[in-house]
Formats: C-alpha cells, sequence, structure tokens
C-alpha cells in the first residue's frame, strides 16, 4: 500500500478526488487516496481508466446500462406491473481488494461460515450452545427462522447443513472490515454478481481482459458440484432444481439466470408434488423425481404441513422428504435462525467455544435488548439507536427520525417484549470512489459488499466440524448507507479481487460445464411451463394481430374524408377492433362531442376510440396484452434465449410508450415497431429454441390465436360488415400481411372470392387458414400422449374435424358472395364450422397437458394470533391471472 | 390403572381429495407414569407412507400420507396405557412465587438446565401472547409471597368457578381474550387461558393434550369435556417439577388423566393435522372412549 504520485492523465480524471479531501467525514479511511496519492492497488486501475478519459468512459457508462437493459438485469420489488420492474445503475469502477487484505478477509469469511455451520448443527442437534448458557433460550426460540419442526430428536439423520452463506460487509471509516448481517437461507447476488462482471467485461474488454484478478465462474462449477454432491442418487446425474416463489418475487430475475447458467429447472411449488415419499416435478411425461432442491424460498413457506399452513408458495410434505434423506435441500430448511441479527453479540463468545478461536472479522456493535442490563443502557439512549424487531426481517426503526407517538409505541413494545429486539448504532462507511455518468465526476460514496462461501465440494460429506469452505474471490457491492438493503439501492458495483498476475480466463459461457450438461425440455418440461408457453404464444400473437389491425385502423383514418366521407368503413374497423359503441348510446355519445370546421363528430369518436386501445389502463388495450405476454415470459424466463428477451425489453419500451403516443401518426409509428419486434421475437423462438414440447405448445398457442383472429376477420369483412367493401378488404390484406401477394398473385383489383381462395384454401400460404391448420396438425400430433391408446385423442380429433369442413366445403356455393345470399349463409357455415373445433381445441390441450392445481387445503384451520411471523417472501398471488 | 383408549376421528369431504399429507399426533407419550403397553394405528384409506418420529418436544409423531382418491378420512387409534401416580408433592416443590420467577430469570448465570429449559415455555407461542390484563386476572391468586402451588392451584380453581363449559361457542381457536370476556369455553380455551396467565407473570407453562377417564366413580358427578380429547395445564415448579392442573375441573392430574403429548399451546400438539388436494367443505367426528380395564381382564389379553 505505498502510496505513489499521480501522473498526469490521472489528474485530469481523478484530480478533484485526490485534490479534495473528504470534506463530510475528515479522516474517514479513502478506498483509493492516501494522504492525497494513490494506493498502490489502485495505481494500475487509475492509470487505465484515465487513459480512457471521462468523455468515453461517459460512453462505456451508458453501454454498460444498455447491455444490463438489453439482458433484463431487472428485479421487482413485489409490483406484478412490468413496468415497475427496476434495475439499477452498474458503476464502471469496480471495488478493489488487494491480495494483502482479501487474505484476511478470505480467512475471516471462512471462520464465519464454520462457525456459523457449527451453530447450526448444535442448534438443531444437542442444543448445548442453550443448555450451558451461551445462548438465551429466548433469542433463538422466538426467532421466525427457528423451525421447532426442524429440531426432532438428537440422533435425527438429516441435519441442516450451511452449503452457501452471504455475508455482508463494510470498512468503516477506521479501515476495519466489519461484518453487517448473514445470508444463510438461500443468499442472493451470486447471479447479479456474475451478470455484471460479464457486462463490464463486454464494456470494458481492455482493461478487464488483462486485469490480475480473480475469476469468478470457478465458484459456480463448485457450487454444482456441492449440489450434485448432495444425492444419494444412484442415477448417473442427480436431477438438481431451482425452487422459487415465481414471477413475483423481487429476486425471479436471478432466479431464472442461475437456472439458466446451472442448467437447472426453475421450479415453483406448484411443480413439485410429494408422492411415495418422493419430490417429483410434474413434466409433460409424468411425474420426474428430483434428488436435490436448491431453493429460493424462505423457510416459514415451504411446506405448509409443517410450516406455514397459510403458505401457497411450497410443497406439503417436503420436510417429511428431507427429513428421510429423500431429498436434499440447500440451504436445508432451518438455516433461517442464522439470520437471527442478535446473534453478532454473541458470536465472539461462540467463536471461542465453538471454533477455540477470536473472531477474525468482527461484527457491528450490536445489542441484544433481552438482556436487562442492556435494555435499561438501550432505553437510556434510546434515540441515540437504531432498532430491528427479529420477527420482522427488513423492518429497522430509526429512533431520532420517528415521532413522539411512534416512540411511545416502540418503548411499550420494548418493555413488554425486550427479547424480540436488538439496536446498534448507525455506522458509516469509508470513502469508495465512484464514476457518476451524470455529473461524468469520481465521486465519494459509501458501500456494502457481498461475498459468498460454499462448502467444499470435496467435504460435502464429512462431519460438520471437518468441513472446510471457499470464498468466491469478488462478490456483489451497492451504493449507500451501511444497511441499505442490495434490493433498494440505485448502483451497483462489481468486486475486484486482485491476484499478483493475470488469470486464466474461465469462460463464462454456459456450454463451459461441458460434461454437466443435460438434456431437457423434452418430456421433463414441467407443466406449468408448457402452460405458460402455450399462454405466451397465444398473446404474442394477439398482440401482433391486434397491433396490425389498429395499424390499417388508424391509417384510414388519416386518409379518410374529416367531415363528410363514409363513417361507415371507420365503424366497421371499430368493430373489428372491439371498440364499437353501444348503437344506442350512440347518438348520446355523439353529442357529447363538439365538432369543429375540420372534423365530424363520427370522425372524432372513431378517432377516440381506436386511440383508447394505446391507453394503459384499458383491458382490451394493447398494453394490457402486452403484461399478459410479459407476465408469461417471464414465468418462463430460463427458456427463452437472451435475444429473444432483448426483443421482449424493446417491446416493453414500445408498449411503456404507447400511452404517451401524442396523435395517430405517433401511434402507427409505434405500432409498426411492434410488429417488427414480434417477429424478431418468434424468429428468434423458432431459430433458437429446441424444437422440443416446449416450443410446440408456443407454436400452438401462436397459430390457434392467429387462426381465430383471421377467421373473426374473414368473418367481419365478408358478412357482417356493413358495407363490405374494397376499403375494408385492403384491412384485412394488409393486417394478414398478403397485400402484396395477393396483387401478385391476381394482378387485379380486389375480389371476395380471390380473398377467400387467398385467405382460406391456399395451403402455401403461411396466412390462410389451411396452412395454419396443418401446422396445428404437425404440432399436435407429436405432443406427448398420455397411454398407448391406438384412438386419436380429442385435440387431433377437433383438427381433423376443422380441416375436413374445410376440405368438404363446395367452393362452387361461395362464388357470387356479393349477391347472393345463400353464398353468404354458407360461409357464414363454414366459419362457425371451423371456429367452433378450434376454440374447442384450446381447451382440450389445457385440459391433457397443463396441471390444474388446487391450492392445498389445511383439514384444521387455525386462526394463529396475528404478528408472531410476518411474511418475508411474498405471498403467492392465487389467480393464475392473464392466462384468461 | 389400566385403560383401553379408542380415538377416533373422521373426516368426510364433500369431493374427492387426491393426495393428503398428515401429521397425527395420537399416539400415548411414554413417561415415568404412564406406559404405553400396545397400540394399533389403523388408517382408511391405507397410506402409502407412515413414519414415526419424536417431536422437539419428545412428543410421538406418525406422518403419513394417502394418495388413492378418497371421500373420506379415517384414523383410529386404540391402545393400552397404563398408569399410575404422578410424583407427589414434597418439601422440595414448596417455593414462594416470586421466587420461582427470579430462579426462572437468572438460570442463564445460576446454570440451572430444569430452569433453562422451562424457559421456551413462558415465550409466546402461536396462540398465546403477553397481555397485560391477564396478568391482572390472576393477581389475585397471586398474592405477594404466597406459595407458587398454592397460587397455582387457586388459579385453577378460579377458573372453574367462575368459566362456564360451553362447546357451542368456540371454535378450535378462540383467542384468549374473548374467552376472558365471554367466561365461557371449551377445555383446550381454559388451558390457553390459564398457561396466558401463568406465562404472563414470567412463570413457565405448557399445554398437555390427551385424554380422561369418562365413568365417573360412584357417587360422583360426571366429569366434563370426557368424551372428546382432552387438555390441560402443566406449570414449571423450579426444583420440583412440573404440576398438571386441570382447569376446566379445577383438579389435578391424577391416574384417570392420560398424557398423548405437550408444546407450547394447542398448535404444537394437534391431534390430527393434515393437507390436502380437493376435497371441497369437510365435516368432522371424533370420538373417544377410555375404558378402565381391571387387571383380571389384562391377563385375559
Amino acid at each position: 500500500m505505498q502510496p505513489a504520485g499521480p501522473s498526469e492523465q490521472i489528474t485530469n480524471l481523478f484530480g478533484d478526488y485526490l485534490q479534495q479531501t473528504d470534506g463530510s467525514q475528515p479522516g474517514r479511511h479513502d478506498e483509493l487516496s492516501f494522504d492525497g496519492s494513490t494506493r498502490a492497488h489502485w495505481q494500475h486501475l487509475l492509470e487505465e481508466f484515465s487513459a480512457l478519459g471521462r468523455e468515453a468512459l461517459t460512453a462505456r457508462s451508458e453501454e454498460v446500462q444498455s447491455l444490463l437493459h438489453e439482458n433484463g438485469v431487472t428485479f421487482n420489488p413485489y409490483e406484478d406491473d412490468p413496468g415497475q420492474l427496476r434495475s439499477w445503475r452498474l458503476d464502471c469502477l469496480p471495488c478493489v481488494i488487494n491480495m494483502e487484505e482479501w487474505a484476511h478477509l478470505e480467512a475471516g469469511l471462512q471462520q464465519r461460515s464454520r462457525l456459523l455451520a457449527l451453530l447450526l448443527d448444535d442448534l438443531y442437534g444437542e442444543r448445548n450452545v442453550i443448555n450451558e448458557g451461551l445462548l438465551p433460550p429466548e433469542l433463538v426460540y422466538t426467532h421466525p427462522g427457528f423451525l421447532f419442526s426442524a429440531a426432532d430428536s438428537p440422533s435425527q439423520l438429516a441435519r441442516p447443513l450451511l452449503i452457501f452463506h452471504g455475508t455482508d460487509v463494510i470498512r468503516d471509516q477506521q479501515g476495519q472490515w466489519q461484518v453487517l448481517g448473514d445470508w444463510t437461507q438461500s443468499p442472493s447476488g451470486v447471479g447479479y454478481a456474475l451478470e455484471n462482471r460479464i457486462t463490464l467485461a463486454r464494456a470494458l474488454p481492455g482493461i478487464y481482459r488483462d486485469a490480475p484478478l480473480k475469476r469468478l465462474a470457478g465458484f459456480l462449477q463448485a457450487q454444482h458440484r456441492c449440489l450434485a454432491g448432495l444425492s444419494n442418487s444412484r442415477r448417473e446425474q442427480p436431477n438438481i432444481v431451482l425452487l422459487t416463489p415465481g414471477p413475483g418475487s423481487p429476486g425471479y430475475f436471478e432466479h431464472a439466470w442461475l437456472a439458466n447458467y446451472m442448467n437447472f429447472p426453475l421450479v415453483e411449488g406448484d411443480d413439485l408434488v410429494v408422492r411415495e415419499g418422493q419430490v417429483s416435478v410434474r413434466t409433460l411425461g409424468g411425474l420426474d423425481q428430483v434428488d436435490v432442491i436448491l431453493r429460493h424460498i424462505n423457510d416459514p413457506w415451504c411446506d405448509p404441513l409443517e410450516l406455514r399452513p397459510d403458505s401457497l408458495l411450497g410443497v406439503p410434505g417436503l420436510m417429511q422428504a428431507a427429513r428421510n434423506g429423500e431429498v436434499h435441500i440447500a440451504n436445508a430448511l432451518g438455516a433461517g435462525v442464522l439470520e437471527h441479527p442478535a446473534l453478532a453479540a454473541f458470536l465472539p463468545e461462540l467463536s471461542r467455544r465453538l471454533l477455540g478461536e477470536n473472531l477474525i472479522l468482527p461484527c457491528r456493535d450490536a445489542v441484544w435488548c433481552g438482556d436487562a442490563d442492556s435494555l435499561v443502557k438501550v432505553k437510556h439512549t434510546l434515540d441515540e439507536w437504531v432498532l430491528r424487531d427479529i420477527t420482522k426481517p427488513g423492518k429497522l426503526f430509526h429512533v431520532d427520525q420517528m415521532g413522539l407517538e411512534a416512540v411511545q409505541l416502540l418503548r411499550h413494545d420494548l418493555d413488554a417484549r425486550p427479547h424480540l429486539f436488538t439496536c446498534h448504532k448507525a455506522i458509516y462507511a469509508s470513502a469508495t470512489p465512484g464514476f457518476n455518468p451524470q455529473t461524468k465526476q469520481i465521486e465519494r460514496q459509501q458501500t456494502t459488499l457481498r461475498f459468498f462461501s460454499l462448502v467444499e465440494p470435496e467435504d460435502i460429506k464429512l462431519p460438520v466440524p471437518e468441513q472446510r469452505y471457499r470464498v468466491m474471490p469478488g462478490g456483489l457491492s451497492w451504493v449507500g448507507q451501511p444497511g441499505t438493503p442490495l434490493m433498494k439501492s440505485r448502483v451497483v458495483k462489481d468486486i475486484w479481487v486482485l491476484a499478483d498476475s493475470p488469470q486464466p480466463h474461465i469462460s463464462m459461457l454456459r456450454q463451459a460445464h461441458g460434461p454437466i450438461l443435460v438434456t431437457r425440455d423434452g418430456k421433463d418440461l414441467p407443466c406449468r411451463v408448457a402452460e405458460s408457453l402455450f399462454w405466451l404464444g397465444r398473446y404474442g400473437e394477439r398482440l401482433d394481430i391486434r397491433a396490425r389491425l389498429l395499424r390499417e385502423s388508424l391509417g384510414k383514418l388519416l386518409i379518410e374524408d374529416t367531415q363528410h366521407g363514409s363513417t361507415t368503413l371507420l365503424s366497421d374497423l371499430m368493430t373489428a377492433l372491439g371498440v364499437a359503441p353501444d348503437p344506442e348510446e350512440l347518438p348520446e355519445l355523439l353529442a357529447l362531442i363538439s365538432p369543429n370546421q375540420r372534423y365530424s363528430r363520427e370522425y372524432i369518436l372513431a378517432r377516440d376510440r381506436m386511440m383508447t386501445l394505446l391507453s394503459d389502463n384499458d383491458p382490451q388495450a394493447l398494453p394490457t396484452i402486452f403484461s399478459h405476454f410479459v407476465r408469461n415470459s417471464r414465468a418462463v424466463r430460463d427458456h427463452l434465449g437472451d435475444d429473444s428477451w432483448r426483443a421482449i425489453n424493446n417491446l416493453r419500451q414500445r408498449c411503456g410508450a404507447m400511452s404517451r403516443a401524442k396523435g395517430v401518426v405517433a401511434g402507427q409509428r409505434l405500432l409498426e415497431s411492434v410488429v417488427i419486434d414480434l417477429a424478431a421475437f418468434f424468429g428468434l423462438c423458432n431459430e433458437t429454441m429446441p424444437h422440443h414440447y416446449g416450443w410446440r405448445f408456443l407454436d400452438i398457442g401462436r397459430f390457434i390465436e392467429r387462426l381465430l383472429g383471421t377467421l373473426e376477420l374473414l368473418k367481419l369483412a365478408l358478412l357482417s360488415a356493413k358495407i363490405p367493401g374494397i376499403p375494408l378488404w385492403e384491412v384485412v390484406l394488409a393486417t394478414t400481411d398478403n397485400f402484396t401477394v395477393y396483387r401478385r398473385r391476381f394482378r387485379s383489383q380486389l375480389h371476395p372470392s380471390a380473398i377467400l381462395d387467398l385467405l382460406l384454401f391456399d395451403e402455401t400460404n403461411p396466412r390462410s387458414i389451411g396452412y395454419m391448420f396443418k401446422r396445428l396438425q404437425r404440432q399436435v400430433s407429436r405432443l406427448p400422449s398420455q397411454g398407448s391408446s391406438s384412438y386419436r385423442n380429442l385435440e387431433n380429433r377437433l383438427i381433423i374435424q376443422a380441416t375436413s369442413a374445410l376440405h368438404l366445403v363446395d367452393i362452387d356455393m361461395l362464388a357470387n358472395l356479393e349477391h347472393s345470399e345463400e353464398a353468404r349463409e354458407a360461409l357464414n357455415n363454414l366459419l362457425d364450422e371451423l371456429i367452433e373445433p378450434m376454440t374447442a381445441l384450446s381447451n382440450a390441450i389445457s385440459h391433457s397437458h397443463f396441471s390444474h392445481v388446487e391450492p392445498p387445503r389445511q383439514l384444521v384451520t387455525m386462526n394463529v394470533s396475528p404478528g408472531l411471523e410476518e411474511p418475508r417472501s411474498d405471498q403467492k398471488q392465487t389467480a393464475t391471472g392473464g392466462k384468461q | 390403572m389400566i385403560y383401553r383408549i379408542r380415538h377416533l376421528t373422521r373426516y368426510d369431504y364433500s369431493g374427492p381429495a387426491t393426495l393428503s399429507h398428515n401429521e397425527a399426533r395420537m399416539l400415548p407419550r411414554e413417561l415415568s407414569w404412564q406406559q404405553c403397553l400396545d397400540y394399533e394405528f389403523t388408517i382408511s384409506p391405507a397410506p402409502i407412507r407412515l413414519r414415526e418420529r419424536i417431536d422437539f418436544f419428545g412428543n410421538r409423531v406418525a406422518y403419513f400420507s394417502t394418495e388413492a382418491v378418497h371421500r373420506s378420512l379415517e384414523v383410529v387409534v386404540t391402545s393400552q396405557v397404563q398408569t399410575s401416580s404422578r410424583p407427589a408433592l414434597d418439601i422440595f416443590s414448596t417455593i414462594c412465587w416470586e421466587d420461582a420467577v427470579s430462579d426462572v430469570a437468572t438460570a442463564l448465570r445460576t446454570g440451572n438446565r430444569d430452569c433453562i429449559d422451562a424457559r421456551l415455555f413462558i415465550l409466546e407461542s402461536p396462540f398465546i401472547r403477553h397481555q397485560l390484563s391477564l396478568a391482572q386476572y390472576a393477581e389475585d391468586c397471586f398474592s405477594s409471597g404466597r406459595d407458587l402451588r398454592d397460587a397455582l392451584m387457586s388459579l385453577n380453581e378460579r377458573i372453574y368457578d367462575e368459566f362456564t363449559y360451553d362447546p357451542d361457542v368456540t371454535t378450535t381457536a378462540t383467542p384468549v381474550l374473548e374467552v376472558l370476556a365471554t367466561k365461557r369455553g371449551v377445555c383446550q380455551d381454559f388451558a390457553h387461558l390459564m398457561i396466558a396467565c401463568i406465562r404472563a407473570l414470567g412463570l413457565p407453562a405448557r399445554y398437555v393434550s390427551g385424554y380422561m377417564e369418562t365413568l365417573p366413580p360412584p357417587g360422583q358427578e360426571k366429569l366434563l369435556g370426557a368424551d372428546a380429547t382432552h387438555a390441560w395445564v402443566a406449570a414449571f415448579i423450579p426444583g420440583w417439577g412440573w404440576l398438571e392442573l386441570d382447569p376446566t375441573n379445577g383438579s389435578l392430574a391424577d391416574e384417570r388423566y392420560i398424557v398423548l403429548g405437550w408444546g407450547r399451546d394447542y398448535a404444537d400438539v394437534t391431534p390430527l393435522k393434515g393437507v390436502m388436494t380437493g376435497g371441497g367443505e369437510h365435516e368432522l367426528t371424533v370420538a373417544v372412549d377410555v375404558v378402565p380395564v381391571s387387571d383380571s381382564d389384562h391377563q385375559l389379553i
């Protein structure tokens, strides 16, 4: 850490930072500078960034942001509305840790993991720490993370293991590392850490490629070995699944990312079932046994039989399966007790007693109010403290910022239940440099760092005291005062752990796992995923049809005579779009509109009605359809390629901008882009998704929707329109993207018979009904079938029924549509004969292939008194909204 | 005494249930004054899995799952249990109640293992929250310097005197304060109330689930709460142990009380709980018979 003099370039970019002393906190430890000079381990990085210069760094920052955006790196703080997804800014400047410091940190983190693992083993075993008075019983037993049902007799087979461990650390103003807290259920952030590293390496290849910094990819490979090592399965490839609360949970992006990276099926509680004591995934091919569950659901929500009875996220019978060793859960259920904030006050002594070592990394000073002396002290100086209620993780009471009444209430609670409170004093972190692309300045920030440790894969079957841990040489860091939760931070940073020489680049690509790849997407596809893909196809196609129809309608609006001309076309278009006013209300509605010189009342009404389809809160509007589309896409996040996801992100921008579109032309332009983005999305799906069952369900959903949409459109244009005429037929052809084809083929004016030929019967035209039937038949016949009946199933019969109706129609009967009432009736009958089986097909597929899981019910309903436990994870929405 | 016990629990569903996972705490616990001579566990439809274990509180738990489509679930436990007198109160059970509070409170310093263990049962639990009004209700019985045993028995009798046994007023989970206000309830409610009062004073108390003999001795009044499962209270006397009191009958537990298990409250020892798929609405039937077996009968078996 020898200070070095600043070079000229460095002065340009970092000059202000180095010269200005830290006004707010004089004497505060600074990660970058020391007595106005640069710390040695920053020198190299400083030169690299300075050589880049201020402007280039700003440009790179923007690139980083767009890469994050394209990859959909978002988290969802519980809002279901996709517009509410937040993403953070990733700073180009990492936190840098030199080798010396890392050696200290690594040893401290490993020790902490070993200590917590021993404590966990004891708490769910002999409980010596309680019996010998090291930990007060009321500290342990009141924490929602202590699971009585995981603490059977000490002789139980499956003791809970601490496999992964996340630790939040800061460096204080004096330069000392301090631990803020632990994550022991399902530490989140590994996925973000890797994604950040990948993103920065793409945006700053020159700096990252040759930097002597430790690589991260090996850690996830070790994690994979750990999980595989847990399994007792005799199968060659243990079946490991990642259990998520679902797309509504804040960490869903990471769950999907990890599932994808590690090649684990991403499952929700509904996908799993315990039968014959074993845990299985409900898949298209039946039940598929699970050996290991990497869970991202918090303890109390995992099993409604033995834990919270009101949980809809969990799997009934899961604890029993784990108890019998039929399935292994990482981290084990019950590990949440280690997240107890009051443990900090007891760890130094526990370390001496359990490990025989002094704690290497000190914990932030914490006081447990259950201790009578501490309580007196805290109550005397209450407004100097930040209090936490241990039953409400994440909730902080900043006494100095609370009103008089709230403080009174808190004092009352503190007297009544002192053992439920811990407190600490606000602390400040050292200054870390960060680049602010807005001001283009390097600024001083406070950061919290999260590190991750893992049992050495080779030690996974050893007794707990012999297990060693490895620490990921890097992690995730975020900006904010110590105590700011990760999810509330606006800016995240990479953590560089320096090595003495450039490290071999371990490919981050998914193929890097080589031998551990197992194929999926076959019959082992979870039913829920198949269902979401089906609806993704349907909503995507619905969005496409509506966007095209609206685009054409707005086009007609622009060329329509605004004062006199036929308003009939507009009225037919409103009917097609489903926004036609009730004829009885029409006069009243028109009376409300004040016409002007340029526009007639009818015209204004039609325009306003059409534009409502771009608004946010109309149930028929395009943004609403998009929100259904995106909800289903998030549920299958791990099945879509990165590029498809970029297309979705583009769509999100367009659909988000719709309600702000000013005027018809702007709306038309947005719709144009939506059509192109959707084509890109489906094209990419066709190109990149394996043509297994998952893709087939997507395709089936899409073509059922397209069939129904096209048939309805034909019915309107040829039969029920007020004036079926050329302008309307043009819209039909343009909506189905057949205008050019028509002109090239018929070189004539539009004629209904020719339209029918092109759109109904021509099986070479991908937009024709005939083609769509053929495609559906091929897809449906290749779906997995239950049993081996030689009879055709309902789905196939329905397609045959519809196809036959089309093939058997007497073409001559349909001629002369414009003048013959008989022909019109014949066409009407035909279209009905096609629509009806397709509607039934959708239901039949849903019935045969999708799981219809009812929420589990309790035999005994107990109204447990409220307030003892607060949900930490979100309660799953029971409605499967968006699936019609 | 030897008792033959038959405990039937039956759920009739309005619709078919496809899968159910259950936990039964219906097997008598082994105690120094209670031995389970034999038992039979019959579940219909036949379970796919049946596993027994000992839970955190030392109770016997049977986990079972049923996977066939079923419209009813019937669990019958028949057992033969021998009981003898519980340990008698003696010189060691004499302690003034304030001293008892302080013994438990200082247990971590003194290292008294029994007191440390007992502290779990002072804490709030799913059904029992600390309330000031409960401590006030108990105040009359816990006058300053009073012997803990006397105070407990006086509270026990007070609840028995002031409260009306009324099986119609409560569901499984009546809040304790509501019971205090209406002065009506069943054994479970009185047990919860009494535990809440004892805990409010800083003393450990736990919930005991079990049965009691139904046939009244000749010439005596028939005891209440007998034709079903029963619940009572065990309060901790430092230096002696757990004293079992039955506020529903205003008495101490004796040979006629058969213990299934204990916990912090009803939630820990629910006799039969389960999670199922389907089933719709359900109707519950519980029937319990506790029949004393004479020694000669026993010889014949």
